[in-house]
């Protein structure tokens, strides 16, 4: 697909250098999904060291970032990439954005999640917001994969799940109000339950975006803020992806 | 020589030719009129089967090979001949080459092989399945970009390929995945995975019931030890009585020991990330090693030389066990007469290394590999009349293996044995005022 694109370059320290800034954002989004994990884990076994320890993960993601949006500045001012090259590069600067976000949503479920532990652990072991919790890390997981891959359709099928992650995200505020209106001695772990859960809900619209990059970098159409029955057709028409 | 056959074929066939149009011209009345119209037959039908001969070549599967007699059919029986061999190689070489492709795609691990960029050349169904990979889309992608852990990437980066590798599979943690990479050829690479998630399991179960085991005969243990301190404090306890009661107490003590070292083997296996790094003062440690070899009755004269200054980063209860682990079996198994000696001292590479040697009666060398096996004894009496529990160093070679540092054992029999922990740089806080070499007579 487009990946073989990347090398009719003449220039083959031009090739390396991008397959390299992409193969650190997806090293990037490894350790994003990681933490994510480490995170959601902490939660769910009450694992309060654990929690902790997803700070020092963001720290890197951080480090990954600055790194990454550097390299990007270099490759625009020394060898002014055009077309897909461009969008390459535009669409590496809005991912990196996206997933440093995921990691401090990560940061802040791992926090809230040690202060958990301590608490005393409610009867279904917070089976809902693990259940989200594999729903999200999977629409990370894909949304990166279509990103290894150029894949469009994965992209918008993965942009197409964040509806079933809304849904959850009701659902669990529904449940979190009842508990607190039968139990206020609750109400300060329902809050922050609701806070993961609101967490989990900004991930997974990360996610989504991400998947947008990957649209425009691939068919170069911005697909922002645009109905998911619109974007289909749009890349219906624009079925070939060459240009 | 062939060229001059071939001359002599052409010369003679054409003579042969113009003769006969002669002879026919002749007959009729003109000789010129006669070669003409012979030589124009002639390359007429070379012509004719020329035309054949190229039509079928292009189209060879649908159309029988043209029909001539001569040359011409010679040359075509040669050119089908030639033509059949070639697929009937091709054939053969396609069924080898199917039927590798095959037998690799039935294995019941994943292969995938990659070139020198780690670049996915061609993986199997199963490596599909395992990893997720897309066929046809995926060839081309690099191994990294799609199994992005951290800690695969640093198995990649650190080129170690002669163990292999274990990861939790990403989205089911109860899937684990063990990789390996092999080398071969120029810059290629094969990678296999296998699916180890049974074997996983079974281990989780083990090292669960180890830790229940143990849990378990806590509680009961705990109740007699009470008791028979009572009793032994009791001062009217028959006199005849009081020697067993000792010795159960001891026992008892003992097993309270083991019970102790297993709970904490078993916490050591648990722990899936390395030991914290709060800063340890090793100085300050060996001073109250120090102490509790004092402590006892009888023991070998013991020396402390501390050759540098350099903390440790690591975790305290656990690096303290496993240095008491060391010192303890030094003192045990060197007679009174002997000595001990604990050295801590600076690595070049900005690591460290602790080290106890004793001249004791060391262990032979048959039993240096199997050493940090849980309850292995090197002959079965010793180890349990100085009352070891007999999971000392498991002990220290798992807090070892939690810190990234390393166990060398160096024995003679007779002579003594040296125990060595090696840190890594990155568990050591090095000394402020470098190596300070007479800081050993602080406590020599």
């Amino acid at each position: 697909m487009e990946t073989a694109d990347l090398s009719h370059h003449i220039s083959r320290r031009f090739n390396e250098d991008l397959e390299q800034v992409r193969g650190k954002v997806l090293a990037m989004g490894g350790l994003v999904e990681v933490l994510l994990a480490k995170s959601i884990s902490a939660l769910v076994d009450g694992d309060s060291s654990l929690g902790k320890s997803v700070s020092v993960d963001d720290l890197a993601v951080n480090a990954m970032e600055v790194a990454i949006d550097e390299e990007c500045s270099r490759i625009l001012a020394t060898r002014a990439p055009a077309a897909g090259d461009l969008r390459l590069i535009v669409a590496i600067i809005k991912t990196i954005t996206d997933l440093e976000r995921i990691g401090d949503e990560g940061e802040k479920i791992g926090n809230i999640a040690s202060r958990l532990a301590v608490m005393e652990r409610p009867e279904n072991k917070y089976r809902e917001i693990k259940h989200m919790g594999r729903l999200v890390s999977e629409m990370v997981h894909d949304a990166l994969d279509a990103f290894a891959r150029m894949d469009s359709q994965a992209a918008l099928q993965v942009a197409r799940r964040d509806k079933m992650v809304d849904e959850e995200y009701e659902s669990i505020q529904r449940q979190s109000i009842t508990f607190m209106m039968e139990d206020p001695r609750g109400i300060r772990r329902a809050l922050d339950v609701m806070w993961i859960v609101r967490a989990l809900e900004r991930v997974g619209d990360h996610a989504k975006n991400i998947c947008e990059y990957v649209i425009y970098m691939v068919h170069g159409k911005d697909v922002r803020h645009t109905r998911l029955e619109d974007i289909e057709q749009t890349l219906g028409e624009a079925k070939d992806p060459r240009n | 020589m062939n060229h001059t056959r071939a001359l002599w074929y052409v010369a003679s066939r054409i003579a042969a030719t113009a003769l006969g149009g002669a002879i026919i011209g002749w007959l009729l009345g003109n000789v010129w009129i006669g070669v003409a119209g012979a030589v124009s037959l002639v390359l007429g039908w070379h012509l004719f089967n020329l035309y054949w001969l190229d039509h079928w070549l292009q189209d060879r599967s649908n159309i029988d090979p043209p029909d001539t007699s001569g040359l011409w059919d010679d040359v075509v029986s040669r050119v089908v001949r030639l033509h059949r061999r070639k697929r009937y190689h091709k054939q053969r070489l396609l069924e080898v080459f199917r039927e590798l492709r095959r037998s690799t795609a039935a294995m019941p691990d994943g292969v995938v092989v990659l070139n020198a960029n780690w670049e996915i050349v061609w993986f199997n169904r199963k490596a599909g399945q395992l990893l997720g990979l897309k066929r046809r889309i995926d060839q081309g992608i690099r191994m990294s970009n799609l199994l992005r852990g951290p800690s695969f990437a640093r198995y990649l980066a650190e080129e170690r390929f002669d163990e292999p590798l274990l990861l939790e599979h990403g989205s089911d943690p109860a899937v684990f995945l063990l990789f390996q990479v092999v080398p071969y050829g120029v810059g290629q690479r094969l990678m296999l995975v296998r699916d180890v998630s049974r074997q996983m399991a079974l281990e989780t179960m083990r090292k669960d019931f180890v830790a229940n085991a143990s849990h378990e005969l806590r509680s009961p243990l705990t109740v007699v030890t009470g008791y028979l301190e009572t009793l032994l404090q009791d001062d009217d306890l028959d006199p005849g009585l009081r020697a067993p009661l000792n010795e159960m107490h001891r026992q008892a003590q003992r097993m309270n020991g083991i019970v102790n070292d297993l709970l904490d083997l078993s916490r050591l296996d648990a722990a899936t990330q390395e030991a914290s790094g709060e800063d340890i003062d090793v100085p300050a440690l060996c001073a109250v090693l120090r102490k509790d070899v004092q402590a006892r009755a009888s023991h070998p004269e013991l020396k402390v030389e501390l050759r540098t200054d350099a903390h440790l980063l690591g975790d305290y209860a656990e690096v303290l066990s496993a240095f008491s682990n060391l010192v303890d079996n030094a003192v045990k198994y060197t007679p009174a007469s002997g000595s001990v000696r604990v050295v801590w001292e600076a690595d070049a590479d900005g690591g460290a290394r602790f080290t106890v040697e004793d001249t004791g009666r060391g262990i032979p060398p048959e039993h240096l590999p199997r050493l940090t096996e849980r309850f292995y004894r090197v002959d079965s009496g010793r180890a349990r009349d100085a009352g070891g529990t007999g999971l000392g160093l498991a002990i220290v070679k798992h807090v070892l293996q939690h810190h990234g540092a390393a166990l060398q054992v160096h024995s003679e029999p007779g002579k003594g044995s040296r125990f060595t922990c090696v840190f890594p740089p990155r568990r050591v806080r090095p000394a402020r005022g470098g190596d300070t070499i007479g800081a050993a007579s602080r406590f020599g």
